[in-house]
Protein backbone atom coordinates (compact mmCIF):
# COMPACT_ATOMS: atom_id res chain seq x y z
CA UNK A 1 0.00 0.00 0.00
CA UNK A 2 2.78 2.29 0.66
CA UNK A 3 4.16 4.07 -2.48
CA UNK A 4 7.10 2.44 -2.84
CA UNK A 5 8.59 4.17 -5.95
CA UNK A 6 7.56 7.54 -4.38
CA UNK A 7 9.98 6.63 -0.88
CA UNK A 8 12.60 5.34 -3.31
CA UNK A 9 12.74 8.48 -5.16
CA UNK A 10 12.77 10.84 -2.12
CA UNK A 11 15.51 8.96 -0.34
CA UNK A 12 17.56 9.76 -3.23
CA UNK A 13 16.64 13.42 -3.75
CA UNK A 14 16.78 13.69 -0.20
CA UNK A 15 20.48 12.56 -0.19
CA UNK A 16 21.56 14.24 -3.44
CA UNK A 17 21.70 17.44 -1.54
CA UNK A 18 22.56 16.44 2.26
CA UNK A 19 26.03 18.73 2.29
CA UNK A 20 23.77 21.54 1.16
CA UNK A 21 20.52 21.10 3.06
CA UNK A 22 21.77 19.64 6.11
CA UNK A 23 19.17 16.57 5.99
CA UNK A 24 19.50 13.74 5.14
CA UNK A 25 17.17 10.45 5.89
CA UNK A 26 18.46 6.56 5.38
CA UNK A 27 16.65 3.36 5.69
CA UNK A 28 16.77 2.45 9.40
CA UNK A 29 17.48 -1.24 9.32
CA UNK A 30 17.44 -3.37 6.37
CA UNK A 31 15.42 -2.98 2.80
CA UNK A 32 11.89 -2.07 4.93
CA UNK A 33 10.85 1.28 3.21
CA UNK A 34 8.46 2.54 6.02
CA UNK A 35 11.17 2.98 8.78
CA UNK A 36 13.50 5.05 7.71
CA UNK A 37 16.11 7.65 9.82
CA UNK A 38 16.54 11.42 9.40
CA UNK A 39 19.23 13.37 10.34
CA UNK A 40 19.41 16.93 10.69
CA UNK A 41 22.68 19.04 11.46
CA UNK A 42 21.66 21.66 14.37
CA UNK A 43 21.20 25.20 12.87
CA UNK A 44 23.72 28.13 13.27
CA UNK A 45 23.47 30.71 15.54
CA UNK A 46 21.47 28.21 17.99
CA UNK A 47 21.72 26.16 21.17
CA UNK A 48 21.86 23.32 18.68
CA UNK A 49 24.28 24.23 16.51
CA UNK A 50 27.32 21.12 15.43
CA UNK A 51 24.83 18.85 16.82
CA UNK A 52 23.46 16.08 14.76
CA UNK A 53 20.09 14.98 15.82
CA UNK A 54 18.56 11.73 14.59
CA UNK A 55 15.17 11.26 13.77
CA UNK A 56 13.23 8.29 13.52
CA UNK A 57 10.65 8.40 10.92
CA UNK A 58 7.83 5.64 10.09
CA UNK A 59 5.71 5.94 7.50
CA UNK A 60 2.33 4.72 7.52
CA UNK A 61 0.68 2.86 4.77
CA UNK A 62 -1.28 6.17 3.37
CA UNK A 63 1.94 8.04 3.27
CA UNK A 64 1.93 10.28 1.17
CA UNK A 65 -1.45 11.10 1.96
CA UNK A 66 -1.13 10.66 5.98
CA UNK A 67 2.12 12.32 7.45
CA UNK A 68 4.72 10.60 8.17
CA UNK A 69 5.53 9.88 12.13
CA UNK A 70 8.51 11.40 13.15
CA UNK A 71 9.98 11.62 16.49
CA UNK A 72 13.51 12.55 17.72
CA UNK A 73 15.95 9.79 18.84
CA UNK A 74 18.71 12.10 19.85
CA UNK A 75 17.89 13.88 23.04
CA UNK A 76 17.20 17.59 22.64
CA UNK A 77 15.84 20.20 24.94
CA UNK A 78 13.09 22.30 23.45
CA UNK A 79 9.70 23.74 23.84
CA UNK A 80 8.16 21.75 21.04
CA UNK A 81 9.98 18.39 21.72
CA UNK A 82 9.50 16.17 24.27
CA UNK A 83 12.65 15.89 26.65
CA UNK A 84 11.38 12.17 27.60
CA UNK A 85 10.59 10.71 24.27
CA UNK A 86 11.35 12.83 21.78
CA UNK A 87 7.83 13.21 20.25
CA UNK A 88 7.32 16.48 18.45
CA UNK A 89 4.59 19.13 18.08
CA UNK A 90 4.43 20.56 14.75
CA UNK A 91 1.30 21.44 12.78
CA UNK A 92 2.61 19.92 9.53
CA UNK A 93 3.00 16.44 11.01
CA UNK A 94 -0.59 16.03 11.91
CA UNK A 95 -3.50 18.10 10.75
CA UNK A 96 -1.68 20.77 8.58
CA UNK A 97 0.47 17.50 6.36
CA UNK A 98 -0.31 17.49 2.47
CA UNK A 99 0.89 15.34 -0.03
CA UNK A 100 3.15 17.76 -1.42
CA UNK A 101 5.28 17.11 1.18
CA UNK A 102 8.22 15.08 1.55
CA UNK A 103 10.28 13.74 3.79
CA UNK A 104 12.89 16.27 3.08
CA UNK A 105 10.38 19.37 3.53
CA UNK A 106 8.92 17.51 6.72
CA UNK A 107 12.95 17.16 8.00
CA UNK A 108 13.92 21.04 6.89
CA UNK A 109 10.85 21.88 8.72
CA UNK A 110 12.13 20.31 12.10
CA UNK A 111 15.13 22.01 11.66
CA UNK A 112 13.42 25.37 11.37
CA UNK A 113 11.86 24.15 14.27
CA UNK A 114 14.84 24.38 16.19
CA UNK A 115 15.44 27.52 15.02
CA UNK A 116 12.39 29.16 15.86
CA UNK A 117 10.62 27.55 19.30
CA UNK A 118 7.32 28.34 20.04
CA UNK A 119 6.64 28.31 23.89
CA UNK A 120 2.79 29.19 23.41
CA UNK A 121 2.49 25.66 21.76
CA UNK A 122 5.05 23.41 23.82
CA UNK A 123 5.20 19.93 23.72
CA UNK A 124 7.44 20.03 26.51
CA UNK A 125 6.09 22.02 29.55
CA UNK A 126 8.82 22.03 31.70
CA UNK A 127 11.06 23.35 28.50
CA UNK A 128 8.39 25.85 27.71
CA UNK A 129 8.14 27.47 30.95
CA UNK A 130 12.14 27.64 31.30
CA UNK A 131 12.14 29.15 27.98
CA UNK A 132 9.71 31.87 28.62
CA UNK A 133 11.13 32.61 31.95
CA UNK A 134 14.68 32.13 32.66
CA UNK A 135 16.05 31.86 29.26
CA UNK A 136 19.46 32.37 29.57
CA UNK A 137 19.22 28.96 32.06
CA UNK A 138 17.55 27.08 28.46
CA UNK A 139 19.91 28.30 26.33
CA UNK A 140 22.83 26.66 28.46
CA UNK A 141 20.42 23.77 29.68
CA UNK A 142 20.05 22.99 25.38
CA UNK A 143 23.82 23.45 24.56
CA UNK A 144 24.62 21.32 27.19
CA UNK A 145 21.93 18.52 25.78
CA UNK A 146 23.67 19.24 22.41
CA UNK A 147 27.40 18.54 23.39
CA UNK A 148 26.19 15.55 25.57
CA UNK A 149 24.29 14.00 23.08
CA UNK A 150 24.12 15.22 19.58
CA UNK A 151 27.65 15.42 19.17
CA UNK A 152 28.73 12.01 18.68
CA UNK A 153 31.15 11.62 16.08
CA UNK A 154 30.91 8.10 14.04
CA UNK A 155 35.05 8.31 15.00
CA UNK A 156 33.65 8.08 18.34
CA UNK A 157 30.86 5.18 17.73
CA UNK A 158 34.15 3.28 16.12
CA UNK A 159 35.85 4.12 19.07
CA UNK A 160 33.09 2.32 21.22
CA UNK A 161 32.87 -0.43 19.07
CA UNK A 162 36.84 -1.24 19.21
CA UNK A 163 36.85 -0.81 22.89
CA UNK A 164 33.87 -3.66 22.87
CA UNK A 165 35.11 -5.45 20.44
CA UNK A 166 38.26 -5.88 22.04
CA UNK A 167 35.97 -6.90 25.20
CA UNK A 168 35.44 -9.73 23.06
CA UNK A 169 32.02 -9.24 21.67
CA UNK A 170 31.21 -10.16 18.20
CA UNK A 171 31.78 -6.66 16.14
CA UNK A 172 28.63 -7.12 14.29
CA UNK A 173 26.38 -7.80 17.72
CA UNK A 174 28.28 -4.84 19.05
CA UNK A 175 27.28 -2.87 16.31
CA UNK A 176 24.00 -3.72 16.39
CA UNK A 177 23.56 -2.96 19.98
CA UNK A 178 25.09 0.23 20.05
CA UNK A 179 23.02 1.42 17.52
CA UNK A 180 19.67 0.29 19.42
CA UNK A 181 20.81 2.15 22.36
CA UNK A 182 21.74 5.57 20.54
CA UNK A 183 25.58 4.98 20.88
CA UNK A 184 25.08 5.05 25.10
CA UNK A 185 28.15 2.60 25.33
CA UNK A 186 27.56 2.21 29.05
CA UNK A 187 24.13 0.99 27.56
CA UNK A 188 25.74 -1.20 25.08
CA UNK A 189 27.64 -3.09 27.54
CA UNK A 190 24.72 -3.60 29.72
CA UNK A 191 23.03 -5.45 26.88
CA UNK A 192 25.34 -7.13 26.12
CA UNK A 193 26.32 -8.79 29.01
CA UNK A 194 22.45 -9.44 30.04
CA UNK A 195 21.99 -10.89 26.50
CA UNK B 1 -18.51 32.10 -27.52
CA UNK B 2 -18.43 30.16 -30.54
CA UNK B 3 -22.17 29.03 -29.79
CA UNK B 4 -22.92 32.64 -29.19
CA UNK B 5 -21.75 34.09 -32.38
CA UNK B 6 -23.48 31.41 -34.38
CA UNK B 7 -27.15 31.87 -32.76
CA UNK B 8 -26.38 35.63 -33.11
CA UNK B 9 -25.45 35.47 -37.05
CA UNK B 10 -29.04 32.89 -37.30
CA UNK B 11 -30.65 35.28 -35.53
CA UNK B 12 -29.99 38.41 -37.43
CA UNK B 13 -30.11 36.03 -40.96
CA UNK B 14 -33.94 35.03 -39.64
CA UNK B 15 -34.57 38.71 -39.22
CA UNK B 16 -33.20 39.53 -42.89
CA UNK B 17 -35.14 36.96 -43.84
CA UNK B 18 -38.38 38.06 -42.42
CA UNK B 19 -37.46 41.63 -43.77
CA UNK B 20 -37.40 40.37 -46.94
CA UNK B 21 -40.99 38.98 -46.74
CA UNK B 22 -42.16 41.65 -44.75
CA UNK B 23 -40.80 44.38 -47.86
CA UNK B 24 -43.53 43.53 -50.34
CA UNK B 25 -46.03 44.76 -47.94
CA UNK B 26 -44.13 48.43 -47.50
CA UNK B 27 -47.06 51.01 -47.37
CA UNK B 28 -47.33 54.57 -47.51
CA UNK B 29 -48.28 54.26 -43.86
CA UNK B 30 -44.34 53.11 -42.97
CA UNK B 31 -43.04 55.95 -45.04
CA UNK B 32 -45.66 58.54 -43.15
CA UNK B 33 -44.33 56.72 -40.27
CA UNK B 34 -40.58 56.95 -40.47
CA UNK B 35 -40.65 60.45 -41.37
CA UNK B 36 -42.58 61.44 -38.22
CA UNK B 37 -39.93 59.54 -35.92
CA UNK B 38 -37.23 60.85 -38.04
CA UNK B 39 -38.60 64.48 -36.92
CA UNK B 40 -39.45 63.35 -33.07
CA UNK B 41 -35.85 61.96 -33.14
CA UNK B 42 -34.39 64.83 -34.39
CA UNK B 43 -36.23 67.50 -32.18
CA UNK B 44 -35.11 65.38 -29.46
CA UNK B 45 -31.37 65.25 -30.07
CA UNK B 46 -31.68 69.13 -30.74
CA UNK B 47 -32.88 69.42 -27.16
CA UNK B 48 -30.09 66.74 -26.40
CA UNK B 49 -27.45 69.81 -27.76
CA UNK B 50 -26.59 67.06 -30.30
CA UNK B 51 -24.10 68.36 -32.56
CA UNK B 52 -23.75 66.06 -34.99
CA UNK B 53 -26.71 65.95 -36.13
CA UNK B 54 -27.91 69.43 -36.31
CA UNK B 55 -26.07 69.78 -40.07
CA UNK B 56 -28.82 66.81 -40.52
CA UNK B 57 -31.41 68.72 -39.94
CA UNK B 58 -31.83 70.90 -43.00
CA UNK B 59 -32.12 68.04 -45.05
CA UNK B 60 -35.62 68.18 -45.86
CA UNK B 61 -37.86 65.06 -44.11
CA UNK B 62 -39.77 64.13 -46.57
CA UNK B 63 -37.06 63.12 -49.26
CA UNK B 64 -34.83 61.36 -47.12
CA UNK B 65 -34.95 57.55 -46.64
CA UNK B 66 -35.43 55.82 -43.94
CA UNK B 67 -32.00 55.74 -43.04
CA UNK B 68 -31.79 57.92 -40.13
CA UNK B 69 -33.92 55.38 -38.21
CA UNK B 70 -31.28 52.88 -37.37
CA UNK B 71 -29.49 55.26 -35.42
CA UNK B 72 -31.31 55.58 -31.92
CA UNK B 73 -32.15 51.72 -32.33
CA UNK B 74 -28.04 50.82 -33.01
CA UNK B 75 -26.90 52.99 -30.33
CA UNK B 76 -28.98 50.58 -27.78
CA UNK B 77 -28.10 50.76 -24.33
CA UNK B 78 -28.49 48.07 -21.69
CA UNK B 79 -31.56 50.08 -20.59
CA UNK B 80 -32.68 50.80 -24.36
CA UNK B 81 -32.66 47.11 -24.54
CA UNK B 82 -35.35 46.10 -22.22
CA UNK B 83 -37.14 48.97 -23.44
CA UNK B 84 -36.83 47.63 -27.11
CA UNK B 85 -37.96 44.31 -25.97
CA UNK B 86 -40.46 45.77 -23.97
CA UNK B 87 -42.06 47.73 -26.71
CA UNK B 88 -43.58 45.15 -29.02
CA UNK B 89 -45.78 44.17 -26.11
CA UNK B 90 -46.88 47.42 -25.21
CA UNK B 91 -47.39 48.40 -28.49
CA UNK B 92 -50.72 47.84 -30.37
CA UNK B 93 -50.30 46.45 -34.21
CA UNK B 94 -51.40 49.63 -35.59
CA UNK B 95 -49.91 52.08 -33.58
CA UNK B 96 -47.06 53.79 -35.02
CA UNK B 97 -44.06 52.76 -33.55
CA UNK B 98 -42.32 56.17 -33.43
CA UNK B 99 -43.46 57.11 -29.76
CA UNK B 100 -42.20 53.45 -28.24
CA UNK B 101 -38.95 53.44 -30.45
CA UNK B 102 -36.97 56.70 -31.70
CA UNK B 103 -37.68 59.24 -28.90
CA UNK B 104 -37.30 57.72 -25.76
CA UNK B 105 -34.22 56.29 -27.34
CA UNK B 106 -32.45 58.92 -28.22
CA UNK B 107 -33.65 61.25 -25.24
CA UNK B 108 -32.31 58.36 -23.07
CA UNK B 109 -29.09 57.55 -24.42
CA UNK B 110 -27.38 60.73 -26.07
CA UNK B 111 -24.54 60.31 -26.40
CA UNK B 112 -24.34 56.92 -27.65
CA UNK B 113 -26.51 58.48 -30.61
CA UNK B 114 -24.03 60.91 -31.15
CA UNK B 115 -21.34 58.30 -31.43
CA UNK B 116 -23.40 55.96 -33.82
CA UNK B 117 -24.07 59.25 -36.01
CA UNK B 118 -20.14 59.00 -36.34
CA UNK B 119 -19.25 55.22 -36.46
CA UNK B 120 -21.90 53.46 -37.96
CA UNK B 121 -24.08 55.00 -40.52
CA UNK B 122 -22.32 58.17 -42.27
CA UNK B 123 -21.15 55.38 -45.09
CA UNK B 124 -24.42 54.44 -45.47
CA UNK B 125 -26.05 57.21 -45.74
CA UNK B 126 -24.15 58.39 -48.47
CA UNK B 127 -25.19 55.18 -50.58
CA UNK B 128 -28.33 55.52 -49.32
CA UNK B 129 -29.00 59.49 -50.23
CA UNK B 130 -28.68 58.77 -53.83
CA UNK B 131 -31.48 56.72 -53.69
CA UNK B 132 -35.16 57.82 -54.40
CA UNK B 133 -37.96 56.47 -51.74
CA UNK B 134 -38.68 54.27 -55.13
CA UNK B 135 -35.76 52.05 -54.71
CA UNK B 136 -36.00 50.74 -50.97
CA UNK B 137 -35.18 47.70 -52.33
CA UNK B 138 -31.87 48.77 -53.94
CA UNK B 139 -31.06 50.82 -51.02
CA UNK B 140 -31.49 48.08 -48.58
CA UNK B 141 -29.22 45.79 -50.94
CA UNK B 142 -26.51 48.83 -50.81
CA UNK B 143 -26.62 48.48 -47.30
CA UNK B 144 -26.15 44.74 -46.92
CA UNK B 145 -23.15 45.24 -49.35
CA UNK B 146 -21.80 48.05 -47.42
CA UNK B 147 -22.33 46.31 -43.92
CA UNK B 148 -20.47 43.52 -45.46
CA UNK B 149 -17.80 45.17 -46.96
CA UNK B 150 -16.92 47.08 -43.30
CA UNK B 151 -16.86 44.21 -41.30
CA UNK B 152 -14.49 42.40 -43.31
CA UNK B 153 -12.59 45.52 -43.60
CA UNK B 154 -11.91 47.40 -40.87
CA UNK B 155 -11.87 45.16 -37.93
CA UNK B 156 -9.11 43.49 -36.21
CA UNK B 157 -9.42 39.93 -34.77
CA UNK B 158 -10.38 41.66 -31.72
CA UNK B 159 -13.49 43.38 -33.51
CA UNK B 160 -15.07 40.18 -34.02
CA UNK B 161 -14.65 38.58 -30.93
CA UNK B 162 -16.87 41.86 -30.09
CA UNK B 163 -19.64 41.52 -32.66
CA UNK B 164 -21.43 39.00 -30.85
CA UNK B 165 -22.35 42.05 -28.20
CA UNK B 166 -23.38 44.55 -31.41
CA UNK B 167 -25.73 41.72 -33.22
CA UNK B 168 -27.10 40.36 -29.79
CA UNK B 169 -28.62 44.19 -29.78
CA UNK B 170 -30.72 42.52 -32.73
CA UNK B 171 -33.40 40.47 -31.73
CA UNK B 172 -36.12 42.60 -30.05
CA UNK B 173 -36.59 42.81 -33.91
CA UNK B 174 -37.93 39.60 -35.18
CA UNK B 175 -40.05 39.12 -32.41
CA UNK B 176 -42.05 42.37 -33.58
CA UNK B 177 -45.59 41.68 -33.85
CA UNK B 178 -46.31 45.12 -35.89
CA UNK B 179 -45.81 45.22 -39.46
CA UNK B 180 -44.40 48.46 -39.91
CA UNK B 181 -41.68 47.80 -36.92
CA UNK B 182 -41.08 44.50 -37.92
CA UNK B 183 -39.75 46.31 -41.18
CA UNK B 184 -37.77 49.02 -39.85
CA UNK B 185 -36.17 47.29 -37.35
CA UNK B 186 -33.71 44.75 -39.24
CA UNK B 187 -31.97 48.16 -40.72
CA UNK B 188 -29.96 48.03 -37.39
CA UNK B 189 -28.67 44.25 -38.05
CA UNK B 190 -27.28 45.96 -40.85
CA UNK B 191 -25.93 49.41 -40.48
CA UNK B 192 -23.92 48.27 -37.23
CA UNK B 193 -22.00 45.18 -37.80
CA UNK B 194 -19.04 47.39 -37.21
CA UNK B 195 -18.02 46.22 -33.84
CA UNK B 196 -17.13 48.96 -31.16
CA UNK B 197 -13.31 50.22 -31.12
CA UNK B 198 -11.83 50.39 -27.63
CA UNK B 199 -11.23 53.71 -28.66
CA UNK B 200 -14.12 55.00 -29.60
CA UNK B 201 -15.32 57.81 -27.07
CA UNK B 202 -19.06 57.18 -26.54
CA UNK B 203 -17.62 53.17 -26.51
CA UNK B 204 -20.50 51.82 -23.72
CA UNK B 205 -18.49 50.98 -20.71
CA UNK B 206 -20.77 47.33 -20.41
CA UNK B 207 -18.88 46.24 -22.98
CA UNK B 208 -16.49 43.99 -21.91
CA UNK B 209 -12.85 45.11 -21.93
CA UNK B 210 -10.56 42.76 -24.39
CA UNK B 211 -7.71 43.63 -23.49
CA UNK B 212 -8.32 42.78 -19.93
CA UNK B 213 -9.31 38.77 -20.59
CA UNK B 214 -6.20 38.83 -23.62
CA UNK B 215 -4.00 38.98 -20.29
CA UNK B 216 -5.94 36.76 -17.95
CA UNK B 217 -3.62 33.85 -18.62
CA UNK B 218 -0.79 35.97 -17.67
CA UNK B 219 -2.57 37.68 -14.54
CA UNK B 220 -2.70 33.90 -13.44
CA UNK B 221 0.62 33.30 -13.90
CA UNK B 222 1.89 36.35 -11.75
CA UNK B 223 -0.66 35.27 -9.00
CA UNK B 224 0.21 31.70 -8.45
CA UNK B 225 3.98 32.77 -9.07
CA UNK B 226 3.84 35.00 -6.04
CA UNK B 227 2.67 31.98 -3.80
CA UNK B 228 4.89 31.68 -1.52
CA UNK B 229 6.10 27.53 -1.37
CA UNK B 230 4.75 26.15 -4.54
CA UNK B 231 6.76 26.38 -7.35
CA UNK B 232 6.37 27.70 -10.26
CA UNK B 233 7.32 24.77 -13.05
CA UNK B 234 4.33 22.68 -11.02
CA UNK B 235 2.05 25.62 -11.54
CA UNK B 236 2.98 25.58 -15.53
CA UNK B 237 3.42 22.24 -16.73
CA UNK B 238 4.62 19.64 -14.14
CA UNK B 239 5.86 16.31 -16.14
CA UNK B 240 5.03 14.32 -13.24
CA UNK B 241 2.85 14.15 -10.45
CA UNK B 242 4.50 16.10 -7.25
CA UNK B 243 2.15 13.37 -5.32
CA UNK B 244 2.97 10.19 -6.75
CA UNK B 245 5.98 10.88 -8.86
CA UNK B 246 4.85 9.30 -11.52
CA UNK B 247 4.51 11.08 -15.46
CA UNK B 248 1.11 13.32 -16.00
CA UNK B 249 -0.15 11.73 -19.28
CA UNK B 250 -2.14 14.20 -21.43
CA UNK B 251 -4.98 13.90 -19.76
CA UNK B 252 -3.70 14.64 -16.20
CA UNK B 253 -1.62 17.40 -17.84
CA UNK B 254 -5.04 18.76 -18.39
CA UNK B 255 -6.47 18.73 -14.99
CA UNK B 256 -6.73 22.10 -13.11
CA UNK B 257 -8.86 20.69 -10.39
CA UNK B 258 -8.16 24.06 -7.83
CA UNK B 259 -8.04 27.48 -8.84
CA UNK B 260 -4.19 27.90 -7.22
CA UNK B 261 -3.10 25.79 -10.09
CA UNK B 262 -1.67 22.65 -8.10
CA UNK B 263 -1.93 19.99 -10.59
CA UNK B 264 -1.93 16.36 -9.85
CA UNK B 265 -2.69 13.30 -11.57
CA UNK B 266 -6.48 11.90 -11.34
CA UNK B 267 -5.44 8.96 -9.20
CA UNK B 268 -4.04 11.06 -6.60
CA UNK B 269 -6.77 13.08 -6.97
CA UNK B 270 -9.62 11.27 -6.35
CA UNK B 271 -7.78 8.93 -3.25
CA UNK B 272 -7.89 12.89 -1.41
CA UNK B 273 -11.10 13.19 -2.05
CA UNK B 274 -11.84 10.21 -0.71
CA UNK B 275 -9.73 11.56 2.07
CA UNK B 276 -10.30 14.72 3.32
CA UNK B 277 -10.15 16.09 0.29
CA UNK B 278 -8.07 19.24 0.63
CA UNK B 279 -5.71 20.52 -2.04
CA UNK B 280 -2.08 19.49 -1.61
CA UNK B 281 -0.82 23.09 -2.73
CA UNK B 282 -3.30 25.68 -0.66
CA UNK B 283 -4.92 22.91 1.67
CA UNK B 284 -8.21 24.74 0.86
CA UNK B 285 -10.99 22.40 0.40
CA UNK B 286 -11.53 21.14 -3.12
CA UNK B 287 -14.87 23.13 -4.44
CA UNK B 288 -17.79 21.21 -2.90
CA UNK B 289 -19.15 20.38 -6.04
CA UNK B 290 -16.94 17.96 -6.95
CA UNK B 291 -17.29 16.47 -3.70
CA UNK B 292 -20.29 16.16 -3.67
CA UNK B 293 -20.27 14.21 -7.07
CA UNK B 294 -17.94 11.61 -5.90
CA UNK B 295 -20.00 10.68 -2.77
CA UNK B 296 -22.99 10.58 -5.30
CA UNK B 297 -20.99 7.61 -7.04
CA UNK B 298 -17.47 6.08 -7.41
CA UNK B 299 -17.58 7.19 -11.36
CA UNK B 300 -17.81 10.77 -10.94
CA UNK B 301 -14.27 11.70 -11.12
CA UNK B 302 -14.73 12.07 -14.73
CA UNK B 303 -17.09 14.91 -14.34
CA UNK B 304 -14.91 17.06 -12.62
CA UNK B 305 -11.91 16.85 -14.78
CA UNK B 306 -14.18 17.35 -17.80
CA UNK B 307 -15.11 20.37 -16.21
CA UNK B 308 -11.44 21.54 -15.21
CA UNK B 309 -10.57 20.78 -18.57
CA UNK B 310 -13.05 23.26 -20.07
CA UNK B 311 -11.69 25.75 -17.78
CA UNK B 312 -8.72 25.70 -18.62
CA UNK B 313 -9.37 25.79 -22.24
CA UNK B 314 -11.41 28.90 -21.46
CA UNK B 315 -8.50 30.46 -19.84
CA UNK B 316 -5.41 30.06 -21.87
CA UNK B 317 -7.69 30.96 -25.15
Amino acid sequence: MLDVSRVQKELAECNKDKAISGVSINLHRGDDLSHLEGTISGPVGTPYEGGTFRIDVRLPSGYPFEPPKMQFVTKVWHPNISSQNGAICLDILKDQWSPALTLKTALLSLQALLSAPEPDDPQDAVVAQQYLRNHPTFVATAQYWTEAFAKRTSVGIEEKVQKLVEMGFPEALVKSTLDSVNGDENMALEKLCSS
Amino acid sequence: MHDAMANDSSVSASARDFAKKRRVNRSAKLKQCKLDARREQWLSQVKGKSCKVTPMASPPTSSSPPVPMPRPQSCLHDSDMVFASHSPTSNSPGKPPKVGCCPNNSVSSGGSTRSCSLSASDGEEEGARGEENSAIDDWETIADALSAYKVNDGCHPSCDTRGPFVESRVPPAPVNDSGTRSTMNPEPTRTIPRAWRPDDEFRPQSLPNLYKQQSFPANMERHFGAKGWSHPAILSAPSSCPICYEDLDPTDSSFLPCSCGFRLCLFCHKRILEADGRCPGCRKQYSPVEGEMLGMSGVKPLLPFQLSRSYSMGSRS
